[in-house]
């Protein structure tokens, strides 16, 4: 099976991840721009940042046969800081064109501010501008009026529902997305936001149309499998194949490629993993596949 | 003719007709002058135009009008989106003053791979290329094989703006990186001592390291390898040596030494018929760096 993780921060991840997630099937990732779990304080920063989503780690996932796509934007966090949240902003149309850039995202709101609001609002209006995708992270805390507040505006703003991906969705949530007609994405983390368990009883629930599963790893405990950790759920839960599809590959391929940023049939070929790149003495693969059973070999 | 209107000619005749169209708008907004925010999202957005899965196959005549325009630029390898890149580039009329310069470094400060790609293979095609050689230099610090190739390959950007530390720098992590330095336009002109030095050094770090040593590092030894550097060849050319195509490569490497007499002797005795086919080729003469193709599993050696 081949599965697509449309919501990951490989930046955070080991190349051990990488090499388990492209054994399990995962064939393209989106990582969405968010913080790094502290603020940063200038604004070169972000470029350094925004410069390796689109050029080391797509080359590094490469690497292992996946392809990487990337959303870029201002989160909602760093939102907060005025100063230099206009400065980052005025860097989103810098990075925002690129080709293999599928969204403005992640956006959205934390704490609901006033700040919030304004960054969200700005992005929302230059990814309609530019025919673009959103993807919107929604709060951890009073996450309904999140949601709602975040689909409010991107409709008063006039960005086509189909255009808007909200993510980080509950059972709470799941109905006023989807009734908006906007894309309804759900996180699988370990313990907390939802397992694949509840993810499989919720597509039972609503069926598989406009649903998508993703793993949002990054840099804490999380699972960067559990995109084929769910579609195993939903198969041995007697789930279709249609389903299973959909929910895991199709619905992200759908909604990102919108954005025309997307090459489907180089993305439907068979993964090429060049070998002359693979053993390169100095790039991230150095001729070894690492194993515990075995010694370090030359 | 220049590079430009080559590269807009290979365009034209590639490109879907609203692409083209796209191009020729593209070409009159940069002459009629552009902010550099503009003209960035005009080399961004060319990726809407053409992928950069697609080669642009340049035909055997448009190749040797590329080299007419520059010795040394060899756009074999290019992809169709680089070509539009590249030529979006070379429509600025201020290329040859500090605002070009400018806006080119501008583009460089935010470009992702494709992007960087196109930007350094346009770097020998722009006036007065030297003015780059820094920018170039960093380039070479990349991490991602393409970008490093796009750098130093099938251009004469190397051999003629690298100084010589930079030059041996490229050669050995050319090697390194296993990127093709066959491909290294003007290698052969610009040998010396110290290449061959540190390239004998890293055969030592690899044999220590029980590792094979790349074919291709016997390119960098030329007729400067002295006593130290035949012995190498020696010991890389015995048929105790499993690995073929680097017996073959120390062939080559044998006569580019003018050690022609050891190689006949080493002939004699040998049993492998692809080994001696390189052997009798090196005594024919053909021993130019671009011999070492052949070695390449995936140019059908
Ligand atoms: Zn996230």
């Amino acid at each position: 099976m081949r599965f697509f993780d449309p919501h990951i921060h490989v930046t955070s991840r080991t190349t051990d991840d990488l090499e388990n997630m492209a054994a399990a099937g995962v064939r393209a990732v989106i990582e969405p721009a968010f913080w790094l779990g502290q603020p940063r304080t200038r604004v070169g920063s972000f470029v350094d940042y925004f410069n390796s989503l689109i050029g080391w780690e797509r080359f590094r996932a490469s690497q292992f046969g996946i392809s990487h796509f990337c959303a870029i934007g201002l989160n909602s966090k760093e939102a907060n800081n005025e100063g230099l949240a206009k400065e980052v902003l005025e860097l989103v149309p810098r990075f925002a064109l690129k080709e293999g850039v599928v969204a403005i995202g992640e956006i959205g709101f934390d704490e609901i501010t006033q700040a919030e609001e304004f960054a969200y609002s700005e992005q929302v209006s230059f990814a309609k501008d530019h025919d673009m995708v959103v993807m919107v992270h929604s709060p951890h805390r009073d996450k309904k009026r999140g949601i709602i507040r975040s689909l409010d505006i991107a409709k008063e703003i006039g960005l086509p529902m189909a255009h808007l991906v909200i993510d980080h969705n509950t059972e709470e949530t799941v109905k006023e997305t989807l009734d908006a007609g906007a894309w309804a994405a759900f996180t699988i983390y370990p313990h907390t936001k939802m397992g694949s368990e509840r993810m499989v009883d919720l597509i039972e629930q609503y069926g598989p149309e406009r649903m998508i599963v993703d793993s949002s790893a990054d840099w804490g405990v999380s699972d960067p499998l559990s995109v084929p950790k769910t579609a195993k759920r939903m198969v041995e839960r007697g789930l279709d194949a249609r389903t299973v599809e959909l929910t895991t590959w199709q619905n992200a391929l759908d909604a990102y490629a919108q954005s025309g940023q997307i090459d489907v049939e180089a993305l439907l070929q068979k993964p090429a993993i060049d070998q002359t790149q693979l053993f390169a003495d100095n790039s991230v693969l150095r001729g070894q596949a690492p194993r515990v059973d075995a010694p370090v070999p030359n | 003719m220049s590079a430009f209107l080559l590269l807009k000619r290979m365009l034209e005749t590639r490109l879907p007709r609203p692409s083209v169209q796209w191009f020729r708008d593209a070409c009159t907004e940069i002459t009629d002058g552009v902010d550099d925010v503009r003209f960035a999202g005009l080399v961004a957005m060319a990726s809407r135009h053409a992928r950069d899965s697609t080669p642009l196959a340049p035909s055997a005549d448009e190749l040797k009008r590329a080299n007419e325009t520059l010795e040394g630029w060899n756009p074999e390898r290019w992809g169709l989106l680089e070509a539009l890149r590249a030529a979006l580039v070379l429509t600025r009329s201020d290329l040859d003053d500090d605002r070009g310069v400018l806006a080119v470094e501008s583009l460089f400060a935010f470009a992702d791979e494709g992007e960087q790609r196109a930007l350094y293979r346009v770097l020998p095609l722009v006036p007065s290329p030297e003015r780059f050689a820094a920018r170039a230099g960093e380039g070479c610090r990349t991490n991602i094989p393409p970008v490093f190739e796009a750098v130093v390959l099938d251009s004469p950007f190397a051999v003629r703006h690298f100084d010589d530390g930079a030059w041996n720098q490229a050669v050995i992590k050319a090697v390194f990186l296993g990127v093709p330095l066959w491909r290294l336009f003007g290698l052969d002109t610009r040998l010396g001592p110290e290449l061959a030095r540190m390239a004998l050094d890293l055969v030592d770090e690899r044999r220590s390291a029980h590792r094979d040593v790349q074919p291709e590092l016997w390119l960098c030894l030329g007729e400067h390898g002295g006593a130290r550097g035949t012995e190498a060849l020696l010991k890389e050319l015995d048929a105790s040596n499993s690995n073929t195509m680097g017996r073959c490569a120390a062939a080559y490497a044998l006569a580019r030494a003018g050690e022609g007499e050891r190689l006949v002797e080493c002939m004699e005795n040998e049993a492998d018929s692809v080994v001696r086919a390189a052997m009798q080729e090196a005594l024919d003469g053909n021993v130019a760096s671009t011999v070492f193709r052949k070695l390449r599993p995936e140019e059908g050696a």
